[in-house]
């Protein structure tokens, strides 16, 4: 009899964790497919039409036109705090000729990718899941199915394409502020030494790097748009599940961008 | 209808069918005019210019150029209806279904109000039907 109830409440205890993994499982599953069908979908000339263009225009004015600005500001003094830090650290311990390839290394390609990634993520990806999530809880989704629009072509795959854009965009704006200030910090404000800059430059972006960041930044595009989106799609048909989507949203696109620039730095320096 | 499930056994039979509904909202963050012009441009690849135009000409038509840039929530629920309606008409479809438009128009008096706004667009409707419960036929004239 004792046993019977112990084993009960093992089994209970079991059953519900099993199904909890098999349901965050689940979740990362379906993520990963809308990802793979965004992929499919970017790359099908059917997608593009009158409407669409809209709206991936749109998607470009909101998350990176409109903050241009303000986020050039902000990278130029993130990288002008950076620069000085790395540059008179260096000098201090003797490394001054090595202070530039550090510059490079450690803000233009690791930390200005990922901080463009997660100011998008705050900006439009959490803008983008709570608006997937109320399209979806509010019907709209299948409102315009029944006038024969896709949800998929018009809303969801446009925003990719210019999450994409604008990860890309800005975060070669935000390494081009970094490289200028990089080159006035070191050099001052002459031309004599951008011979030398651009040997160290060209001896750290070699043709595999660059690859790989543009490849690191298409990933962080990718993920800062399909994550919320599939995050949004995945809320039940209740309002009040609106802010839930939302949260569990933000902290697997926080966990996935973690990931990829963990997985960069793997690649790079292992 | 009978009732609820007799309701939705109808509307599920007829897959192909345009549906104005109040539970199908608009668009949130489009005005009317681009609720209806984005049917064109998606499926007719039409320019937002040309779908602009088509879509304008149809809430002349209905005397509703006022809500042509308001957004969902700043509709009446006459022109809330219309844009609806408008939406479905632009996609030429072979039959339209206005669900239960006592829950579309609830403060009109929606039979008179239904009859002169689709006499309007009599040329532009192929097949029309408007589904209600049974117990509101009185309201509609004799077929």
């Amino acid at each position: 009899m004792h046993y019977d109830r112990h084993m009960s409440w093992l089994t209970d205890i079991l059953s519900q964790s099993g199904d909890a993994l098999i349901a965050r499982f689940a979740t990362w599953g379906r993520t990963l497919r809308f990802g793979m069908v965004t992929l499919a979908g970017i790359f099908s000339p059917a997608l593009y039409n009158s409407a669409t263009r809209t709206v991936v225009q749109k998607q470009i004015y909101f998350t990176a036109w409109q903050i241009l600005f303000g986020f050039g500001l902000f990278a130029a003094l993130f990288s002008l705090i950076l620069v000085r830090i790395a540059s008179t650290a260096a000098q201090k311990y003797g490394l001054g000729d090595f202070a530039l390839e550090l510059i490079l290394r450690v803000l233009v390609i690791e930390l200005l990718p990922l901080m463009t990634a997660l100011f998008v993520a705050l900006r439009s990806g959490a803008a983008i899941n709570a608006e997937v999530a109320l399209m979806n809880i509010t019907n709209e989704i299948k409102a315009l199915e029944g006038v024969g629009i896709d949800a998929l072509r018009l809303e969801f795959l446009p925003r990719v394409i210019g999450g994409v854009v604008s990860v890309l965009a800005l975060t070669a704006l935000a390494s081009l502020c970094a490289l200028l200030i990089a080159y006035l910090d070191l050099y001052g404000l002459q031309a004599y030494s951008l011979a030398d800059f651009s040997r160290v430059v060209g001896q750290v972006f070699t043709p595999l790097l660059l690859f790989g960041l543009w490849l690191k930044c298409m990933l962080f595009g990718l993920a800062v748009t399909v994550i919320p989106i599939a995050a949004g799609l995945d809320s039940p048909h209740k309002l009040f599940f609106a802010p839930i989507a939302v949260l569990s949203g933000m902290v697997r696109l926080f966990f996935v961008l973690m990931l990829i620039e963990v997985g960069s730095l793997t690649i790079t320096y292992l | 209808m009978a009732d609820d499930a007799e309701r939705q056994a109808w509307l599920a039979a007829k897959p192909d069918a345009v549906l104005i509904s109040a539970e199908l909202p608009l668009r949130a963050n489009l005005s009317v005019l681009e609720n209806i012009a984005l049917v064109p441009q998606y499926r007719s690849n039409a320019s937002a210019r040309t779908a602009n135009e088509r879509a304008w000409a149809l809430l002349e038509r209905l005397d509703h150029e006022s809500c042509a840039h308001l957004r969902d929530p700043d509709l009446s629920f006459e022109q809330r209806f219309v844009a609806k309606l408008l939406r479905a008409v632009i996609a030429k479809p072979s039959i339209i279904v206005i669900e239960r438009p006592g829950l579309l128009l609830p403060d009109t008096p929606y039979p008179r109000f239904l009859a002169e706004t689709l006499a309007k667009l009599d040329k532009e409707i192929n097949t029309l039907w408007i589904v209600d419960y049974t117990w509101h036929a009185l309201l509609y004239p004799p077929t």
